[in-house]
């Protein structure tokens, strides 16, 4: 069963999600809470929207593998096609150079072949009761003419210089930076250019920080600050019209402290590389194991607003490029032996693709 | 199906708490442990809720330290289940403290000054709840212990010392004190383990967890409630362990022991 | 027995030139029962002072996990004679205040200064780190409930985990240690709970206590991690009861082990012996269709029984059965009854053996060799 057609429907929370039409790239969610796009339609379907404004994203990374780039790259990617202010921090020398490869939008002429693509595909599929809702659908993602919510990124092309230029992009290398507490004021007068939450939101900014525990940083020792700083950084994103996601290697740190992260984080994910010594019984279990690129595990979905957890038909996804150009998270076939990575988790991805069709009524 | 709303659910049953929310007092310490699977705030929001929308006890206040969310988030919750925290923070029977941007100065003897002038505020204001007519009892609260360590870059001991005046505040002017930590976070710790400290203070452990078959839509964990029992001069009552099942909804939480839904 | 030993002991107080017997107390989170344990012993040891039994003429109580106002009810409750309390009692009070934030926040006119004052007859200790100012309060209060006479007093602490907290294994195994050896200390005594500490916390108290009681969990299956519904009950059973053990060091060099069972009750502890416990022996004995062991009536029954050789020689005729039944009488009796008897004797006061054949398939007795067809 190919799992992209469920993607369009089973993981929509039951919420009128309508398109915040002034500000592209928006939309509201459940609880007064607003959402914008991770970059890659199927994670924002998953995660009931996108990512909540407001929320801290972490992402554990593999630690032999850059599966957290991709995710990366499409988050900052996606806010930039949204003309959103973005901060972006690494450990590299040059973070800035990490701008020249991130994906870029499927031009409008390629959109209108793949749109065209899975209408087909619906229409054969999928009763005819749904119709309505796919039209709908794709209004909300065509509203506003040229920017959708959520954009198709070919990976394979980099980002149009043009689309760099004029746009609020800050820059910081964790090695460079000489302190935590440097870092946070960094993040506190980029967050500051955004004006607050006040009902009425006219801009979003994103945070992205990569490997933040790396080892040539040089807090990577000094466990309490990072988490001094991650608990700061919560609280300024909360209070702010922004997301930020920030990815570390789960193996540098400290079991106790690994937890604390966890914690702090409104949405956990990790991602995993395929290939080791186990994994040879999954490419047995599993439909598709040759071309999954890795697994993406959800463990944690931002709770804000509400106390009511949001459980997940399944936990784990395989990541895979559609057309092998753009990224897209499928239910896995089998459910894995033991998928994780690492972490207590114990529950690994059940895998029914469910035929439930949530959102809509008939 | 028992829900929160109706007088007395499994929850309130084994915390031993009356119709009108009280019950306790007397300088009770309540812990609530939770996990990354499967958070225990729901249990604060459904205490907030027993102890300030109680007619029974129009004078008495719930001082709540918040390290986790923001106001807002308490009053959208609290809203969906009948309980307006706004106006209760405008009658000044909801008294919220911001602790999100609370970070020491640098050196030991800072850390402790912090914690010292936000236990003053706590006392403060628990002296003057006092002094009103009917008082009754009061509740601290603390919505995360494990970001208070953070905030004192680990320091747990300086929290363990927070907490004992907490308490002691409690048995003097009869109130409840209760704390969420998470329980898995101190899993590898070695000892002491601060965590077990806050057990042998407590007189009340809720441990929510998963169920050992994961997470479902209908079932979202368990919780076990460990009572010590209260002992006053010579009496003590027997320390009682009951477990049950739960599922949050928007504007209350079910119990039920496990099988006994259909 | 091993708690009226340890309150013997600690009544008895100490030899002149000797150190004060000292009692550490320790207990686990598995089960939690050791303050109750350091209650009971507080109030036999002033339940002693009171009656003037013990060499101890007071009681200095060091109270950091509960309030003095606590311990003060706590003994009022226990003790036959409440007036008396003043006269031997004091108590320094490390819970109200141990780092002097309400005095600072008095002092500094954020709050009333009403919550620092108190009423009993404590002593507030404003900074707990500094041990020594605590040792010369301790001792200062101990020379005043003794009225400066050449009497001695006791000091009970109630937590020295507490202790541990704020300060160094050393520095507290010093002011331990210095309390016992102070020449005005009858006896000493503390509880500690030992899983938060380091094993040579536990091991540094034990070396400088006379007497260890250790409470521990009966059921062991508590002890795993997981707080699972099958294991509830269990957990909850030892959170009433748990597994006394004490340790005496006695002066000859040897070790005494002792150990008995201890029940949490309504109105404090009880403990029974562990190994003659009927109740719990009783509850552990699986539930089965037959008895495993007798009713008293059934063991007197037991005794009555005269066997067929002890009435020999009593002037009636001999009579053993061997086996065989004479020729006359079983004929007859073989066809009316399928009850045998067999008279022992004809005392009805005492017991008779009765056999009761269970069905006719069964053979009586004969004297043919069992092993007859047993080829060899």
């Amino acid at each position: 069963m190919a799992a992209n057609k469920p993607r369009t429907s089973s993981f929509s929370r039951n919420v009128g999600v309508v398109p915040t039409s002034q500000v592209p790239g928006l939309k509201h969610g459940p609880n007064g809470t607003v959402f914008l796009s991770s970059g890659i339609a199927d994670l924002d379907k998953i995660l009931g929207g996108g990512f909540c404004l407001g929320s801290l994203v972490i992402i554990m990374e593999d630690p032999d593998a850059p599966h957290h780039m991709l995710l990366l790259r499409n988050f900052m990617s996606q806010g930039l096609v949204h003309k959103q202010p973005l901060f972006y921090a690494s450990p590299a020398k040059e973070p800035r150079g990490f701008l020249g490869t991130l994906p870029n939008p499927v031009s409008l002429k390629d959109d209108k072949s793949r749109e065209h693509d899975t209408e087909q595909e619906k229409t054969l599929r999928i009763a005819w009761q749904y119709k309505k809702y796919f039209e709908d659908q794709n209004l909300d993602s065509q509203k506003d003419g040229k920017v959708e919510y959520c954009s198709d990124f070919d990976l394979r092309r980099p980002l149009d210089r043009h689309a760099l230029s004029g746009q609020c992009i800050d820059c910081v290398s964790l090695q460079d930076c000489p302190n935590l507490a440097t870092l946070y004021d960094r993040c506190s007068t980029f967050l500051a250019q955004i004006p607050r939450f006040d009902g009425n939101i006219t801009l979003a900014g994103r945070i992205s920080i990569q490997s933040f525990s790396a080892p040539q940083c040089h807090f990577s020792d000094k466990e309490w600050d990072m988490l001094s700083f991650i608990r700061s950084l919560k609280s300024l994103v909360r209070s702010s019209n922004a997301v930020a996601v920030m990815t570390f290697p789960p193996t540098l740190v400290s079991p106790t402290v690994l937890k604390r992260w966890q914690h702090l984080a409104d949405t956990l994910l990790s991602v995993r590389a395929l290939g080791s010594d186990e994994d040879k019984d999954l490419a047995k279990l599993l439909t598709g194991y040759q071309d999954m690129l890795g697994l993406l595990n959800v463990h944690k979905v931002a709770r804000i607003n509400t106390q009511v957890p949001v459980i997940l038909e399944a936990t784990t996804y395989s990541m895979k490029l559609h057309k092998r150009r753009s990224l897209v998270l499928e239910c896995l076939n089998q459910a894995p032996v033991d998928g994780s990575s690492g972490t207590s988790y114990a529950t690994s991805g059940s895998c029914s693709v469910s035929s439930k069709t949530g959102a809509f009524d008939f | 199906m028992m829900s929160s709303n109706s007088a007395n659910n499994l929850l309130d049953e084994a915390l031993g708490f009356n119709d009108d929310g009280g019950g306790g007092g007397g300088g009770l310490l309540l812990l609530i442990e939770d996990r990354v699977e499967t958070s225990g705030a729901f249990i604060l929001h459904h205490l907030i809720k027993r102890r300030i929308s109680s007619p029974n006890r129009p004078n008495d206040v719930v001082v709540f330290l918040s390290f986790a969310h923001p106001f807002s988030h308490y009053d959208r919750i609290l809203r969906k289940m009948g309980c307006n925290l706004g106006v209760q923070k405008e009658n000044k029977r909801f008294v919220y403290y911001d602790m999100l941007n609370l970070n020491y100065p640098e050196g030991e003897q800072g850390a402790e000054d912090l914690l010292l002038s936000v236990y003053g505020k706590i006392q403060k204001t628990v002296e003057l709840c006092s002094s009103r007519e009917g008082y009754k009892n009061s509740t601290i609260m603390i919505d995360d212990i494990s970001l208070m360590e953070v905030a004192l870059c680990g320091s747990s001991n300086l929290v363990l010392d927070f907490l004992h005046y907490c308490y002691s505040l409690a048995t003097q002017f009869d109130c409840l004190v209760i704390i969420l930590n998470h329980e898995d976070v101190y899993s590898t710790v070695d000892v002491p383990s601060p965590l077990l400290q806050m057990e042998y203070l407590a007189n009340i452990v809720i441990k929510a967890e998963p169920l050992a078959t994961g997470l479902a839509t209908d079932v979202h964990g368990q919780l076990t409630v460990l009572n010590k029992g209260i002992c006053q001069g010579s009496g003590c009552s027997k320390s009682k362990i009951r477990n049950f099942h739960f599922r949050v909804k928007e504007n209350c939480v079910e119990y039920f022991y496990p099988g006994s839904r259909t | 027995m091993a708690a009226e030993a340890i309150s013997r002991a600690l009544r008895d107080g100490a030899l002149e030139g000797e150190h004060a017997p000292a009692l550490t107390i320790k207990d686990s989170i598995h089960a939690p029962l050791g303050a109750f344990v350091f209650d009971h012993i507080l109030a036999q040891l002033s339940s002693n002072i009171s009656s003037s039994k013990s060499q101890a003429q007071g009681i200095v109580l060091v109270a950091f996990a509960r309030s003095p106002q606590f311990c003060a009810e706590l003994l009022k409750s226990k003790a036959n004679d409440a007036a008396s309390l003043k006269k031997w009692l004091r108590i320094v009070d490390c819970y109200t205040d141990p780092l002097g934030w309400k005095i600072q926040l008095a002092e500094s006119g954020i709050v009333s200064n009403r919550s620092t004052q108190n009423a009993t007859t404590a002593s507030l200790c404003k900074n707990v780190r500094d041990l020594d100012m605590l040792f010369s309060s301790i001792v200062e209060l101990g020379k005043e409930v003794i009225r400066e006479t050449k009497g001695r007093f006791a000091v009970a602490i109630d937590s020295v985990s507490e202790i541990l907290r704020h300060a160094s294994i050393s520095s507290a195994a010093s002011l331990l240690s210095n309390l016992r050896s102070h020449d005005q200390v009858a006896c000493l005594f503390w509880l500690f709970h030992s899983d938060l500490h380091e094993m040579k916390a536990s091991s540094a108290l034990e070396y400088i206590s006379s007497m260890v009681a250790c409470v521990e969990p009966i059921s062991n299956t508590a002890n795993g991690k997981g707080m699972n519904s099958e294991n509830l009950p269990l957990i909850e059973q030892n959170l009433g009861r748990g597994e006394f053990s004490v340790r005496f060091k006695r002066r000859n060099g040897r070790i005494r082990l002792m150990s008995e069972e201890l029940h949490t009750e309504q109105m404090g502890i009880n403990f029974v012996p562990a190994f003659e416990d009927h109740v719990t022996s009783q509850s552990l004995v699986p539930k089965v269709q037959f008895n495993l062991q007798l009713s008293e009536k059934e063991r007197n029954d037991r005794a009555k029984v005269v066997l067929p050789f002890e009435h020999q020689g009593d002037g009636k005729p001999i009579q053993i059965y061997d086996g065989r039944r004479s020729v006359s009488e079983s004929k007859t009796e073989n066809k009316e009854t399928n009850a045998e008897k067999m008279h022992v004797n004809e005392d009805s006061g005492r017991g008779e053996i009765i056999y009761i054949r269970d069905s006719d398939d069964e053979m009586p007795d004969s004297d043919e060799d069992p092993d007859d067809d047993l080829d060899i």
